[in-house]
Parts: structure tokens; C-alpha cells; sequence
């Protein structure tokens, strides 16, 4: 199977699609501005708890933590480049969107181990520390860089950071009585919204949620190869078109990620990370509406990206009816990946903690970015982001 | 930071060493819990329900606290007529952790119906179902939890059947069951079976206290020591992955990620420190909040949704608990109860209040391990000579690192049915 591939559907189909979603955005929206109605007491099911495959991929973290650790105890030198040039491009798995749309996400998955991922519909995640880990036990007991020229064009050792290097714990947030509102009416839309919306999903095989999953990481490679070439990142831009290429044809219309399988893992890019690598800083702490924490870079990024997919508009998907039915069902499979929900901390000082821990991420990926050779020196007053 | 430590008169009793028990390995075993590969058999799925309650006697919502005006609850329930087990999560937690999950999924497999509960110092609690919002008071969180479980019970719907109902708590959760049966031995309103505590504390302040020291040792005092530690923490995870020449960070190498952080002894106390200063950081927060003691919130302006709390978490974070109890805890109870001492509120924290329950009612049980870093000699010997052989003792775990093992599970649930012989290690 191979190029254009279109969705099932008639128009009128699409048309009720469309009205349903703005009724239930209008009736919605309301709703949460309005905070729910609320009685003494309520008890409504949630989607099962699967302790057996936590356990189990807690297992297979373990075991590979060991190997990796077994392995790196052999000996650094004997790390094979095809291995470091997989613990390279080893991006996330559960990537594919663009960066504004994980925001709300990425940070707190850490801290918050619920069933939503490990519920056993993204298997082989786990397999990938152990490259990663090897590389980490090799270059930081040599910083002899070995395999790393895969990504970037420079041969420089890789000077490691001193703690003089890290940025300010406060973080610029100029917005932040905005930002606070804002967060405040996300958590709501998401208790309202995404959460009823998510656990209904969750009740769908994994096996299809898995697809669904792919077909969007896959439909996000495009922005990811026009963005590796931006950065000047030719082979992360093959390795890209190459994932989109295989999965797309030999994946059946992305539905399985076989790239995967042949060495070539997911490693989304986006706007943000390009403008990062030409000098961007993050810019003000921003929270978008139902998006979530991002910062002005990755806010503008997030929309460079969804032009950019607009503009290509692959497989037709990006404008008229089918795109509302594509970006609610994009928005549940995003959300019903991310383990985390507002105010589960119970704590007031939950919009720092996210504030702190989402800046913190971008800005070690933008160290990771700009890789090998000296550091960029920080202005050490200036807070975070600026 | 504000002023010095000012209510010198009251005398604390000295605390020990500041890891208790626990050597390098029991710390160890503290951050990372039980190895996977020594739990307890579980189902594939436990069904779930979200409980959402609002309670009748808590005082008005602060505007910060907005979110936590229901108490949120979670329950696992079984076809048919089952014992109820009813699980207390333990300082700071809700009732929906990691370890909550993994002991309720024993549980159900077991045939329970399981209800499990916040702590009374998570500040869902605080908030929702305390009836003073000052925690830390064991009699009176025991109280306020014994009122919540009453309250849920008699809500739950027709179609389930409760044959006998159990309590189980790990941490300070275990000193909360333990309590919330002596109430119920008095009170009678429901029955409560048994209880299995779960590495309890033998004196909250004692082990708070302990906890403090650690955080002194191993992160410092003052607003520099919570910087050095955040940018070495900060370097050891760029460099990590700047190493893997990663795009975009995830979830997949959480672990090993971990592993580039933390290395050292230092690095495990900081760690475990820390968890327990970013709870006391909350209990602190909402107990100034309704004791009205102004020690970082004006009483007359306290914070509202748009404004930034960072300065006051600048503030929290540097203070112990001493300092808790000083100017907010003891100031609100001593006000509110004559004739209490600030030793009577210290003593009132320890288990001995129910000593004489504990040593004669044959329906409480303890699990807990010889390297606990939250009890030092005096206090395991306390709880061996009180308990009997109602109480086994790991010879390893640290803190919670034997949560969900098989050997525990197992005890567990003889504990909880009844067939408990005697802890013969």
C-alpha cells in the first residue's frame, strides 16, 4: 500500500461530525466556567487499574537497567556505534506532537506512575534504556564523544556542565497572573472534558489506541524532517523521511511503527527546537488555554508547526470537516498518554512545581541540543527562560 | 528567612541519629522501594471508582485551596458480599499512590472490597475533611478520618455488601488505623475488625524530627543550600542528556536518568528529605492558613488565586517542623485546649496513646523492618514488647522497601484474616 490514503467518509457524515463537536464544545465550555454542578456525593467508575502489567514492565525496566548497567561495566570502549547511534536518535515513543501540544505532559509524567502508559498499549518502551544508559556510562567516564557525530556535525568533545552552567531555579514569568487564571480554567476543562473523554477512550483495545497512536506520530514526521533541515540536522531529517517512508506504506498508513523495528526510533523535532537551535531562548513562562504549560518560544513554535502541517495538509487531513474530527481525536490520544491530573498534588503550589519542573525539562533539552563543545554561558541573575 | 527559633521554653526530647535504624542499603531501598522482581502475585485489572465527597463539618474552602473543596476517595468493589479493607495513605500522600495501587491490588485479589483514603496531612484532606486544618494532631486526624469513613460507608451505594471492615495504613497512615480502631472500640459505629499496621511511626515528632536532621546533613540550611542542591541535580541530568544526544525528553529512561542523579549516600538522604519537607511545605502552608498564626500568610490578606506563592515556598522550605509545631500547631491546640502543655501536644503524637489497646486487644497487628529509618532501638523495642507476636520484623526495606513483597503480602493478609501464628523471624 503506498501514497494517498484517505479516510473513509461521506460528507454528511463529517458534517454531523463537526456540529457534535461544537456542541459539545459550546455546552462544555460553559459548563466549565461555570465549575460542575456538584451533590454531597458521587461515585463514577474510572478505567481499571492493571497492577499485573505495571508490575511486569516494572520488571523489564529493572532488567534492563542491570544489562545496562552489566554492560557498561565491561567496558566503555567496546560500545558498538550502531548502538550509540540508536541511543541517539532514541526520541520519545510517545512522541509525534508538537512540542506546545505535550506541554501539559511531559513534566509531570515522572513524578506521577498511573496506568495511562504502562497500561500496556505502548510495550517496548522500556527496552531503550539500556542503549541510552550505556551511552552514559561511556561518555561520562571518558568524554571521549564516541558515536555521538551522528547528530551533530561538530567532532568536539562533549565539555560537561558545571553546576555554574545551570540556569536560575526562578523562572521568568512576567504573565503569571494571567498564566495562574489560565492554569486554573485548563484544570477545569480537563476534569470537565478531557478526563470523561479519555477514560471512555481508555476503554478501547490497546491494540487500536496503539494504531491510532502511530498513524498520528506518523503524520508528525513531516514537520520533523522539514525541521531537521532547518536545523542543519541532515541525517536526523533522513532517518525521519525514512520512519515516514516505511510506516506509511509497510506500516499500512502509519498504523504500526515497523521503523521501529529496523533501528530507526522515533525522534520528533518541531519549530521550538529549531528556533532553540539558532539562539532562542525560551522567552516568558506562558500557559496556553487547554494546551497547557509552554513557554512564548514553544507557544510560537507549536504554531509554526501547525502551519506547516496546514500548508503540506497530508492526506487531505488538515482542512474542512475531517480536520475537527482529527484534531479532537489527536487531542484524546495526547491526553489519554500523559499520566497526569491537575491538583492531584492537593497542593496550591502546584502551579510552581509545574512551572519549575516544564522549564527545567526544555531548557536540558535545549542543553542537549546545543550538544557537544563549551557550554553557552548563562547570565546567572537572569531568571529561567529569559 | 524569618527570626530565629523563638519559643526556646519549650523542651524537645532529643531524636537520635537522623537515619534512624537505616544504613546506606535501607535508604537505598527507601527511594527505590521493593524490587519488581520480588512482588507479590497481583490480578490483571481491579475495577475503580472515584468517590467524591463534601463533608459537612469542614470549615469555608481558603480561595488557594479552591480545588480541594471534596474529598476525593477511591474504591475497588467486588461482585458480591465481601469484607470491606479500608487502606490510609501515609504522610502527606493521597489515596491513589503507587503503593496504594500495589497494596490494593493484593487486597482484591484477595477478595476485599477496598475503600483507600488520604492522609490527614494531605492537603486534599486538610482542606476537605479536617475539622481544624491544623494536622498533625494524631487523636484529632483520627477522629476526622473515623467521621470520613462513617460518612462514605453510609453513602455507598445499596448493591454493595460489607460482611466485616478492616484497616490498614503504611507510614503514618499505619499510626492513623491503629488510632481510628481505638476510637471505634469506644464509639462502636463500625465495628472495625482489624488493623495491620504497615511501618508505622512509634512518635510522629520524633521521626519528623529525625527527617529534619537528615535534610540539615544532607541539603544544608538556608536559601543557598536548596540552590547548590537543585543546580548539581540540575548539571547531573543535562549532562545525562546531553550524553544521549536526545531531542526531546520522556518517559522512557526515567530510570536510568535516575540513576545518573543519584549516586551517593548524601544523594539517597536528600532524596528522602526532601519528600518529606515538600509534604511538611503543604501542612505548614494550609495550618498557618486556618490557625490564623501569620507565620507566612497574613491572616488579614491571605493569598488569592491570581497571586504567586513563590516567596512564601522560599520561605516554607527552609523551616522544620520544630518550627511548625512552635508557632502554628502548638499556639492553635494550647488556645483551644486548657490545661494541655506543649509536652502534653509532644506526647500526644506517640503511639503509647493507645499503648494499653495495643497490648491487649488482639486485633492489631504490625509489619515493619529492623532498618525503618523513621524508628531508632528504644522505639522498635517498644513496638516488639507492646505487640508481641502480633508484629513481624523484615530484616531489610528500609522505609516501605518491602511494600508489596511476597513474604509481606503474604503475612499481610494472614494478619488480616485471622491466621497470623506468630512472626517466627
Amino acid at each position: 500500500m503506498s501514497g494517498h490514503v484517505r479516510l473513509p467518509s461521506s460528507a454528511s457524515g463529517w458534517a454531523g461530525a463537526a456540529l457534535t463537536v461544537r456542541a459539545l464544545l459550546i455546552g462544555t465550555v460553559g459548563l466549565t466556567l461555570g465549575g460542575c454542578a456538584t451533590s454531597e456525593f458521587s461515585m463514577h467508575s474510572l478505567p481499571p487499574d492493571t497492577p499485573a502489567a505495571v508490575n511486569a514492565s516494572a520488571v523489564r525496566a529493572a532488567e534492563a537497567m542491570e544489562a545496562a548497567a552489566k554492560q557498561a561495566a565491561d567496558g566503555k570502549k567496546s560500545t558498538p556505534a550502531a548502538q550509540a547511534a540508536e541511543a541517539t536518535a532514541a526520541g520519545p515513543q510517545g512522541g509525534g506532537q508538537p512540542p506546545a501540544a505535550q506541554t501539559n505532559a511531559d513534566a509531570p509524567t515522572a513524578s506521577s506512575a498511573t496506568g495511562g502508559v504502562s497500561e500496556g498499549a505502548l510495550p517496548a518502551q522500556t527496552g531503550q534504556v539500556a542503549p541510552g544508559s550505556t551511552a552514559n556510562a561511556g561518555v561520562g567516564a571518558t568524554n571521549a564523544g564516541e558515536g555521538g557525530e551522528a547528530n551533530k556535525p561538530d567532532t568536539e568533545p562533549l565539555v560537561p556542565l558545571t553546576p555554574e552552567d545551570a540556569p536560575s531555579m526562578y523562572t521568568y514569568d512576567p504573565w503569571e497572573r494571567l498564566n495562574r487564571f489560565t492554569y486554573r480554567f485548563n484544570s477545569r476543562f480537563d476534569e470537565a472534558i478531557f478526563l470523561p473523554a479519555t477514560n471512555g477512550y481508555r476503554r478501547v483495545p490497546g491494540i487500536i489506541r496503539l494504531g491510532v497512536h502511530n498513524f498520528f506520530s506518523n503524520l508528525s514526521e513531516v514537520d520533523s524532517v522539514a525541521n531537521y533541515i532547518l536545523q542543519a540536522r541532515f541525517l536526523g531529517s533522513a532517518k525521519s523521511l525514512g520512519r515516514f517512508v516505511l510506516n506509511t506504506t509497510v506500516g499500512i498508513g502509519g498504523l504500526f511503527d515497523v521503523a521501529k523495528h529496523v533501528n530507526l526510533p522515533g525522534a520528533p523535532t518541531g519549530f521550538s527546537e529549531t528556533m532553540s537551535t539558532w539562539g532562542v531562548h525560551p522567552g516568558p513562562y506562558l500557559v496556553v488555554p487547554i494546551l497547557g504549560p509552554s513557554t512564548l518560544r514553544d507557544g510560537v513554535g507549536y504554531l509554526g508547526d501547525y502551519g506547516l502541517n496546514y500548508g503540506v495538509n497530508l492526506f487531505d487531513l488538515y482542512r474542512g470537516y475531517q480536520s475537527y474530527a482529527l484534531g479532537t481525536l489527536n487531542a484524546i490520544d495526547t491526553r489519554s498518554n500523559v499520566g497526569f491530573r491537575y491538583y492531584a498534588t492537593g497542593s496550591p503550589f502546584e502551579y510552581e512545581v509545574i512551572r519549575f519542573l516544564y522549564v527545567r525539562k526544555r531548557l536540558i533539552e535545549d542543553d542537549a541540543l546545543h550538544g557537544r563543545g563549551k557550554p553557552k554561558p548563562r547570565d546567572a541573575d537572569a531568571p529561567a527562560g529569559r | 528567612m524569618s527570626g530565629a527559633l523563638a519559643a526556646a521554653d519549650i523542651h524537645f526530647p532529643d531524636s537520635g541519629p537522623p537515619t534512624g535504624l537505616a544504613g546506606a542499603a535501607a535508604l537505598r531501598a527507601t527511594v527505590y522501594g521493593t524490587a519488581p522482581q520480588l512482588l507479590a502475585p497481583v490480578p490483571e485489572t481491579v475495577p475503580l471508582q472515584e468517590i467524591n465527597i463534601a463533608l459537612p463539618w469542614k470549615p469555608p474552602v481558603p480561595d488557594v485551596f479552591w480545588f480541594n473543596a471534596r474529598l476525593r476517595a477511591w474504591f475497588a468493589e467486588q461482585p458480591g458480599p465481601a469484607p470491606l479493607a479500608i487502606l490510609i495513605s501515609g504522610t502527606g500522600s493521597d489515596g491513589n499512590t503507587a503503593k496504594i495501587s500495589m497494596l490494593r491490588a493484593t487486597l482484591y485479589g484477595a477478595g476485599y472490597h477496598v475503600l483507600s483514603l488520604p492522609s490527614p496531612t494531605f492537603p486534599g484532606f486538610i482542606v476537605a475533611a479536617s475539622s481544624t486544618g491544623v494536622a498533625g494532631d494524631l487523636r484529632q486526624d483520627s477522629q476526622d478520618l473515623y467521621a470520613v469513613m462513617q460518612q462514605i460507608i453510609a453513602h455507598l451505594p445499596h448493591r454493595i455488601r460489607i460482611t466485616d471492615i478492616d484497616v490498614l495504613g503504611y507510614s503514618l497512615g499505619a499510626a492513623n488505623a491503629a488510632v481510628v480502631k481505638s476510637i471505634d472500640e469506644k464509639e462502636g459505629k463500625l465495628k472495625i475488625h482489624r488493623v495491620v499496621m504497615i511501618n508505622p511511626p512509634v512518635s510522629l515528632f520524633m521521626s519528623i524530627d529525625r527527617l529534619d536532621k537528615l535534610f540539615a546533613l544532607s541539603i544544608g540550611t538556608g536559601d543557598m543550600a536548596i540552590d547548590n542542591l537543585y543546580r548539581k541535580l540540575y548539571i547531573r541530568l543535562a549532562n545525562y542528556y546531553r550524553a544521549t544526544e536526545k531531542v526531546q525528553i520522556d518517559g522512557t529512561d526515567v530510570l536510568a536518568a535516575a540513576g545518573s542523579v543519584f549516586k551517593t549516600d548524601a544523594d539517597f538522604q536528600a532524596a528522602v528529605a526532601l519528600t518529606f519537607r515538600i509534604a511538611l511545605i503543604n501542612v505548614f502552608f494550609a495550618g498557618d492558613i486556618y490557625a490564623r498564626t501569620g507565620v507566612v500568610v497574613d491572616p488579614k490578606h491571605p493569598p488569592r488565586v491570581g497571586d504567586s506563592l513563590e516567596s512564601i515556598a522560599r520561605q516554607l522550605r527552609d523551616k522544620p517542623f520544630r518550627e511548625y509545631f512552635e508557632k502554628v500547631f502548638a499556639p492553635y491546640y494550647l488556645a483551644r485546649r486548657p490545661g494541655e502543655t506543649p509536652e502534653s501536644l509532644l506526647a500526644a503524637s506517640r503511639l503509647d496513646i493507645i499503648a494499653d489497646n495495643l497490648r491487649n486487644n488482639p486485633d492489631y497487628y504490625a509489619q515493619t523492618n529492623s532498618d525503618d529509618l523513621i524508628l531508632d532501638q528504644p522505639e522498635l523495642g517498644w513496638l516488639k514488647s507492646t505487640l508481641g507476636s502480633r508484629i513481624v520484623v523484615y530484616d531489610h526495606g528500609g522505609h516501605l522497601g518491602t511494600l508489596g513483597e511476597k513474604q509481606q503480602i503474604a503475612d499481610m493478609l494472614d494478619m488480616l484474616a485471622g491466621r497470623w501464628q506468630g512472626g517466627a523471624k
